[in-house]
């Protein structure tokens, strides 16, 4: 995907977004017509001309700038494998607790990243949770997420 | 009676109370997610035990050390461990990647030092008439400082598309800002019938998304953070850069001033000063690349902010934001109303705790100077190593903030989102613009009409709303005429380029 097609594909987005936006207001209640109201029609009356403009600007110099490549990342494997992963553990978070979900988080990551060193990997791992057991759950009292399959 | 104060101030237990707060301050705002508001909060129970001074000291010293703290992981990991430091992220990151990270870090906490120790200053001389003048201040006028924040939208393009670029961004922003629940009618908008959103989407976890987690997605291509470590070896020898007192003057007077508003905080002030240091800056160029007078401007700003804050908290009992709201809840609990009989009745406790904040910026700029090249060996750190850690404390900061899970993966779509939107060039720091603004612009524009009958004649009426609008207009116009004068000139290129071609 040319990045051009990708910003067209976002100010097509925004520009619905705009629209329905603007559409919305009308169930405001009447009391705040006057005002909230307004304020969002403004919002979205601004954001649909703006995204028109953009794309005025896109057919202008159209010829120059398309066939520019899309470069989300250069380590796709690597970047996509720690999104994924970083989902599981949010998804699981509440089944399994932090503890033990992170447990499993941070090694797994760190191996997919590239660190081979096992002594490293492991001393991190435990450091970082030791460090969060002791400030986060003992001294400050932030209630970590607890497991609720077991 | 200052004589007094200083006495008490100087008694064993106020020295070790200041010393703990504000170390442990700087620890707080250095972990994402966990915020000076929550941590002065979390104390209140604790001071119950201490005597009312000590545990004044000890709230006002993590207040000082957690907005100085929330620098360090801005500046080497791009990851603000406080909102009022994402300015300093978007000007002290880039300098940690080129191996600068220690002067970055350095240069932070003198600005930070210093705007605290002006505010203070200023809290200490003139609080009682800075506490009226922040009564004038009406919906109109808190709507026109949103638009006054915006304006630095306008100054992150460099030509006409990336302005455009720029503005869609922070109208995202702005209405991304608008789910939650209608500060007028209180119906509840676009919700998704989420019980999690009905305050809105929290805006550390999209702040943690967007700075954060994009950041750490990007640094997966690479090994290090820093690409050239010899620069690292020099951190101690690197010269304080020249020219920076009129940025930390800048951010000083706007964090006090903007400090002393009710409702504002202490994010706001260090993007206006931010954006002021930007529109006076004879380096332009350098902006978002690492450059030094940003950081200067958006730290003095932050902690310009204390001492602001604490003026209308102490005299009116109405407090600054939210970590004054959270000091004052200290300060009842120990039956001492605010108001006049604070300065008079209880005047050596009151000054004895305006005292001991500049004893806390003493400290934090000694911790800081002291340990900012340890500090800096966290980007020596290898990324495979890196990455996860401060994704998990990165996803951890954002559930802590509210204890919902919702929240991390706002923090997840947020960090996606923000990688697409910079590889597409739309600008990150416009969307946070809007997104820390909105609530303040919508509530002012709506309350504004409702006053005004809904006439718009309401914001150009009042004197300090006219004001207002002069100083938006003198920041509005050089960009704009900045970005013209280069968008006829990449014109100019690009038809030259093509006459050449077609010979």
């Amino acid at each position: 995907m040319t990045r051009r097609f990708a910003e067209i594909i976002l100010l097509v987005g925004f520009l619905i977004a705009a629209f329905a936006l603007y559409l919305s207001t009308a169930e405001y209640p009447k009391m705040v017509q006057g005002s909230t109201a307004t304020y969002v029609r403004f919002l979205s009356v601004w954001l649909g001309l703006l995204c028109l403009i953009e794309m005025g600007l896109w057919l202008r110099k159209r010829g120059r700038e398309e066939g520019k490549k899309l470069n989300v990342t250069s380590a796709p494997f690597r970047f996509w494998s720690l999104l994924i992963l970083m989902f599981i553990y949010s998804i699981l978070l509440e089944y399994l607790g932090f503890y033990i979900i992170s447990a499993l988080f941070l090694p797994v990551a760190m191996m997919v990243l590239g660190a081979r060193n096992i002594w490293s990997v492991a001393l991190t791992s435990g450091g970082v949770l030791i460090f969060v057991y002791l400030v986060f759950a003992k001294l400050l009292g932030v209630p970590l997420p607890q497991a609720t399959l077991f | 009676m200052i004589f007094e104060s200083l006495q008490a101030l100087l008694a064993p237990s106020s020295l070790l109370a200041v010393f703990i707060g504000t170390v442990s301050g700087v620890l707080v705002g250095g972990m994402p997610g966990l915020t000076a508001t929550m941590a002065v909060a979390l104390l209140i129970p604790v001071t119950f035990v201490l005597e009312p001074l000590t545990g004044l000291i000890l709230m006002g010293g993590v207040y000082c050390g957690a907005m100085y703290g929330g620098s360090i992981p801005a500046i080497l990991l791009r990851t603000p461990g406080t909102p009022a430091a994402v300015a300093t992220a978007m000007e002290g990151y880039p300098m940690s990647r080129q191996g600068h990270g220690g002067l970055a870090l350095k240069v932070s906490v003198i600005a930070s030092f210093c705007g605290g120790v002006f505010s203070t200053f200023v809290l200490l001389m003139v609080a009682p008439i800075l506490a009226i003048f922040a009564l004038t201040f009406g919906p109109p006028e808190y709507f026109l400082l949103a638009i006054l924040g915006l304006v630095g939208i306008v100054s992150m393009a460099d030509d006409e598309s990336s302005l455009v670029k720029a503005l869609i961004s922070g109208l995202l922003g702005l209405v991304i800002a608008v789910i939650g629940t209608d500060p007028i009618s209180g119906q509840l908008r676009y919700t998704l019938g989420l019980t999690d959103l009905y305050d809105g989407v929290s805006f550390m976890p999209a702040l943690i998304g967007m700075f954060s987690i994009s950041q750490m997605l990007d640094l997966t291509s690479t090994k290090r953070i820093v690409t050239d470590t010899s620069t690292l070896q020099k951190i101690k020898r690197e010269p304080f850069p020249k020219g920076l007192k009129k940025f930390v003057g800048l951010g000083s007077i706007t964090g006090t001033v903007v400090g002393v508003l009710p409702g504002e905080g202490a994010t706001i002030a260090a993007f206006l000063s931010y954006n002021f240091a930007r529109q006076y800056s004879k380096k332009k160029h350098l902006f978002g690349h690492g450059n030094p007078e940003g950081i200067a401007a958006a730290e003095s700003g932050n902690n310009g902010c204390v001492g602001g804050s604490l003026v209308p908290t102490l005299t009116l009992g109405i407090p600054g934001n939210s970590v004054a709201a959270a000091l004052m809840g200290g300060l009842i609990i120990h039956g001492l109303i605010p108001g006049p009989e604070l300065f008079s009745k209880y005047g050596v406790m009151t000054y004895a705790f305006i005292l001991s904040l500049f004893l806390a910026n003493i400290i934090f700029l000694f911790i800081g100077l002291t340990m900012a090249p340890y500090f800096a060996r966290i980007s020596l750190i290898p990324t495979p190593i890196l990455i996860p850690v401060v994704c998990l404390f990165s996803l951890l900061g954002s559930y802590a903030m509210n204890n919902s899970i919702l929240d991390i993966f706002v923090a997840l779509i947020c960090g996606i989102a923000a990688v697409i939107l910079h590889r597409t060039g739309f600008s990150l720091g416009a969307l946070i613009l809007g997104l820390i603004l909105g609530p303040i612009a919508e509530s002012g524009f709506a309350q504004a009409l409702i006053i005004g009958h809904g006439s718009y004649s309401i914001f150009f009426t009042r004197p300090q709303a006219i004001i207002l609008w002069a100083i938006i207009l003198v920041l509005l116009i050089p960009p704009i005429i900045q970005i013209s004068r280069q968008s006829g000139r990449k014109k100019a290129d690009v038809e030259r380029q093509s006459d050449t071609s077609a010979e």
